[in-house]
Order: C-alpha cells, then sequence, then structure tokens
C-alpha cells in the first residue's frame, strides 16, 4: 500500500495566536521601560507593545487583524529578498600584493607578500566577461558595481585607473583601500570620476591604530591614512571602516568621536572576521564588545544631538534597516543566506572566482575562474551552492531565535572556520542579539532616524502601520 | 511625537522598496552615485 505524500490543511481557521494556523509572535524582552517586542520570526515582522497590554494583544487586536492580513505578503517579500537574488556587485582583487601586514588579514600571509598583480590585458578582459554577463542578468537601467579590493588595490595603480577609465560608463566603481598610497592626483582622478573609497583606520591615536595596522617591518600605517582622510573632507561617497579586536574595543566611543571630528559621513565599526589564525587571536569577547558598541552607538546620538551632524555607523544602521524596511538593507552579510555568491561575489587577481572575498584563502571555496569557467555555471558550483544553501533554519539556536532575520547569523566562512561547519552559528551572536534589542528600543523611544542617513527611505513605501492610542 | 508614541498600545510599521543592496562588510555602498 502505498502513502501519498500530500501535505494536508490543518483545519485551523488561525484565529489565535500561536497555535494551529494563527500568527507565531514571540515577545522579546527588548530592555525597555514600557514595551516589549512581539516578532514573527519567519517573515521578520516586529512590532511594540506596552507590557501592561501583551496579553490583550495576543488575544485579540487590530494588531493582530491587522498583521492577519500582511503576513502572507511580508512572507513572500523574506522569500524574494532570501531567494531570489540575483548577483549585481563584483569584489576585484587586481593584485595579490598588499604593503601592510595587518593582524586580522583573510588573505595569506605567501599571497600578499610574494603574490602577483593581475596584468591590465587581464583585468579589462575580464570586466569584459563581467559586463557581458550583467547585461544578460540585469535590467538595463541597473548599474553593476565593481569594488576594487584586496590585498592593496592601490598598488596596481595604473592598471585600475585605466580600467575605471575604459569602463566609467558600464559599472558603479568603488575602491576599499588602506589608504596609505592615496596621494593628491589618485583622490583627484577618483573623486572626479564619482568612485566610492573606502579607508580603514582601527584607532584615534596612532597608538591604538598601529597596534594591528601596520607595515612588513612593523611601521604604522595612520599617520598616512589621517593625510589621506584630510583630503577626502567634504567628498559624499567616502567611508571609513573600523575593524574592531580586543585591542581597540575599549576606545570605541573615542573612536567615534575621532571619526565625527574628522567629518567622516559614514563609518563601519566591525567585529573583526575570524576566518584567519591571525585574527582569531585577536578576536574581542562577544558580551565585553557588545558593551563598547552599544556605548559607542549612544555617542553618535549624542554627538548629533549637539551639533546636528550625523556619523553613521553604517552595520548598525542596517540592523535597523532591516527591521523597519528589510528590502531596503544595503549589506548583505546580516541576512540568511547571507549574499555571497548569491548578491555578490569576489575574484582573485588569478581569475578564480569565490563566494565572498574571506573565502579567497580558502581554496575549496573557489568556484572557477573567469577566464576558462562559464560564469554561470560558477555560480551554481558546488561550492557556490554549499554558501548560498546556508540558511538560520539550519543551525542551531538560531531556528529557535526570534531575531533570526534580523541577524542573519553571519559569516559563513567565518563560521566554518571556527567551528568547522558551514551551518554553525556566528563569532559575534550577543553583539547582534544586543543591536536588535538597541534599534527596538530606539524606536519604541521615536529616536531611530537619528542613526539613519538622510533620505534613507526614499523610493520605499509603508506596508504596514500602527500606532494604537 | 515621541510623547505620542511612547504612550501608544502598540507600535509597528514597515516599509518596502525595490532591493538594491548588494554589500558586504567590507565597503559601503549606500550612496547612489558619488558627487
Amino acid at each position: 500500500m502505498s502513502r501519498k505524500s500530500t501535505i494536508i490543511a490543518a483545519p485551523s481557521r488561525g484565529r489565535y495566536a500561536n497555535t494551529g494556523n494563527g500568527p507565531s509572535l514571540q515577545p522579546i524582552d527588548i530592555g525597555h521601560d514600557t514595551y516589549v517586542g512581539l516578532v514573527d520570526p519567519d517573515t521578520a515582522f516586529w512590532s511594540l507593545v506596552r507590557k501592561d497590554k501583551l496579553g490583550d494583544v495576543i488575544a485579540g487586536s487590530d494588531l493582530l487583524s491587522q498583521y492577519r492580513k500582511k503576513s502572507a505578503a511580508f512572507a513572500q517579500e523574506m522569500e524574494m529578498l532570501r531567494f531570489k537574488l540575483k548577483p549585481s556587485a563584483v569584489y576585484f582583487n587586481p593584485t595579490e600584493r598588499c604593503n601592510l601586514n595587518c593582524d586580522y588579514c583573510y588573505i595569506p600571509e605567501e599571497m600578499r607578500k610574494n603574490g602577483e598583480h593581475m596584468s591590465e590585458g587581464d583585468l579589462l578582459e575580464a570586466l569584459a566577461i563581467l559586463k557581458s554577463y550583467f547585461r544578460k542578468t540585469l535590467p538595463k537601467e541597473s548599474l553593476p558595481q565593481i569594488v576594487f579590493h584586496g590585498s592593496e588595490p592601490m598598488l596596481n595603480r595604473e592598471v585600475v585607473f585605466s580600467a575605471i577609465e575604459r569602463y566609467q560608463n558600464d559599472f558603479r566603481f568603488g575602491l576599499q583601500t588602506n589608504g596609505t598610497l592615496l596621494d593628491d592626483a589618485a583622490i583627484d582622478f577618483l573623486t572626479s570620476r564619482g568612485v566610492g573609497i573606502g579607508l580603514s583606520v582601527d584607532g584615534h591615536t596612532a597608538e591604538i591604530a598601529n597596534k594591528t595596522r601596520h607595515n612588513w617591518t612593523g611601521e604604522g600605517s595612520f599617520s598616512k591614512v589621517l593625510a589621506a582622510m584630510e583630503r577626502l573632507r567634504g567628498y559624499s561617497s567616502y567611508n571609513v571602516i573600523c575593524t574592531v579586536t580586543n585591542q581597540n574595543m575599549q576606545s570605541l566611543c573615542q573612536i567615534v568621536d575621532f571619526f565625527h571630528s574628522c567629518e567622516v559621513p559614514v563609518c563601519m565599526l566591525n567585529p573583526v572576521r575570524c576566518t584567519q589564525s591571525g585574527a582569531q587571536n585577536i578576536k574581542p569577547s562577544d558580551n565585553q564588545l557588545a558593551k563598547y558598541y552599544l556605548a559607542a552607538l549612544d555617542r553618535t546620538y549624542e554627538l548629533f544631538q549637539k551639533t546636528g551632524r550625523r556619523l553613521v555607523v553604517a552595520n548598525f544602521a542596517n540592523v535597523l534597516i532591516g527591521i523597519v524596511a528589510p528590502t531596503a538593507r544595503r549589506l548583505m552579510c546580516d541576512i540568511s543566506p547571507c549574499g555571497a555568491g548569491r548578491c555578490f561575489f569576489a575574484l582573485s587577481a588569478k581569475g578564480d572566482i569565490f563566494p565572498c572575498s574571506e573565502f579567497i584563502g580558502l581554496p575549496n571555496f573557489k568556484g572557477g575562474n573567469i577566464f576558462t569557467n562559464d560564469l554561470a555555471k560558477t555560480l551554481t558550483s558546488e561550492p557556490f551552492s554549499k554558501v548560498t544553501g546556508r540558511k538560520v533554519e539550519n543551525i542551531e539556536p538560531c531556528r529557535h531565535c526570534a531575531v533570526r532575520h534580523f541577524c542573519g547569523a553571519p559569516c559563513p566562512a567565518e563560521a566554518n572556520e571556527i567551528h568547522g561547519s558551514l551551518d554553525s552559528v556566528g563569532a559575534f551572536c550577543e553583539l547582534y542579539e544586543e543591536q536588535v534589542r538597541y534599534a527596538l528600543r530606539q524606536i519604541a523611544d521615536g529616536k531611530e532616524n537619528a542613526f539613519l542617513w538622510d533620505g534613507w527611505d526614499l523610493g520605499t513605501v509603508t506596508t504596514f502601520n500602527l500606532s494604537t492610542p | 511625537m515621541n510623547k505620542t508614541i511612547q504612550k501608544a498600545e502598540a507600535i509597528a510599521y514597515r516599509k518596502k522598496c525595490e532591493v538594491n543592496g548588494t554589500g558586504l562588510s567590507h565597503y559601503i555602498l549606500m550612496q547612489k552615485k558619488g558627487k
């Protein structure tokens, strides 16, 4: 006798929260005097409910009835965001070499020390292949993005600039650099073409910044990067990344003060990615980092109140936007699956293709080569599928976690190297818990826009709005 | 505005737009284009 495999619909009419076909709403403590969070993890729906009204809301309310009408649409929105996107950005390493030897770099030392530059011919050919590929996969009005990345892309400056010149109408270009080689001519060239520029600075003083970012003889990079920051003052497409380790987390508030005083428009306070052993050795403890990180966010709020000028912390802003407008998020690390291999991919100086730059030092995750393999097939290769198939539903404790779609359990390369499995939790679980709780507290107090850039919601429409008296 | 929100029994909102998020945490693609 054969069994039927048809899924039988439950006869529940979904009249009650948390049973049968009713909405699943998990209450979460957000550390607020008045409100608790009420979240449907699968649809990333959130609400804030007065603590003394939680029972009434769960028992039946305007909130519940309005959410019932929208839950299917929200589920569909998350399905699209998580599984239906196409790559539109490439992190392009034009050289293997770097003039710095930072403690936490995820590019193997031998490659950075003795590696090769990509030739002009190869670089232009790679861009021609990418242009042809994106022309077939992206809408005509959408420009794909190329971010020259490292190692240190400015070591291959002439070739990179030649490529930007040649393809400036075909791609949006960005450059992530350690800043030590950015002279006036380079900055003139890049800013006059609207190239986004990212610098790396790990401290507000040479003593702190140079602990982790220095050259091969131990000389720090701070003074040179500071000069580049001065040259870039006033340029809107400029940002600074501070990699947070156990060497500088205690100074995050002072670092925020420093960036604000330098008129940095946007920064990131990125916990160090522990893909390689050098980074693992200086990993900050999760709960200590969370404490310093939230204090730094408080400091950005104080600075905004005092001066009227924001310093946006982009990685927190992205978590906040991931809550209030999931489809408006800009960064695709803190979503599950992450953007690696599905929203962007990385290209090494030898033309090898990896889901993300974090995997460049991990040969098992090479999907193919841009010069010798079909790009579309590379993007569906086994190494890519492993990464794009990593999702929070398969990870403990994420699959039970109410904030799993505000966090995404980043990052797969890091999880794989620390825990030996892609399907394992990220390295900074508590930091994400605290960021989400903090974000919900800001919303409860009506302060969220102080942490976002002007116009962040241009082009958005409101799909849910409830504020009951 | 804050006073009104703090007294509300429940707060919830959500916005939607065309997806254009592409970036990883190494580089910020916040602006559409440099000036």
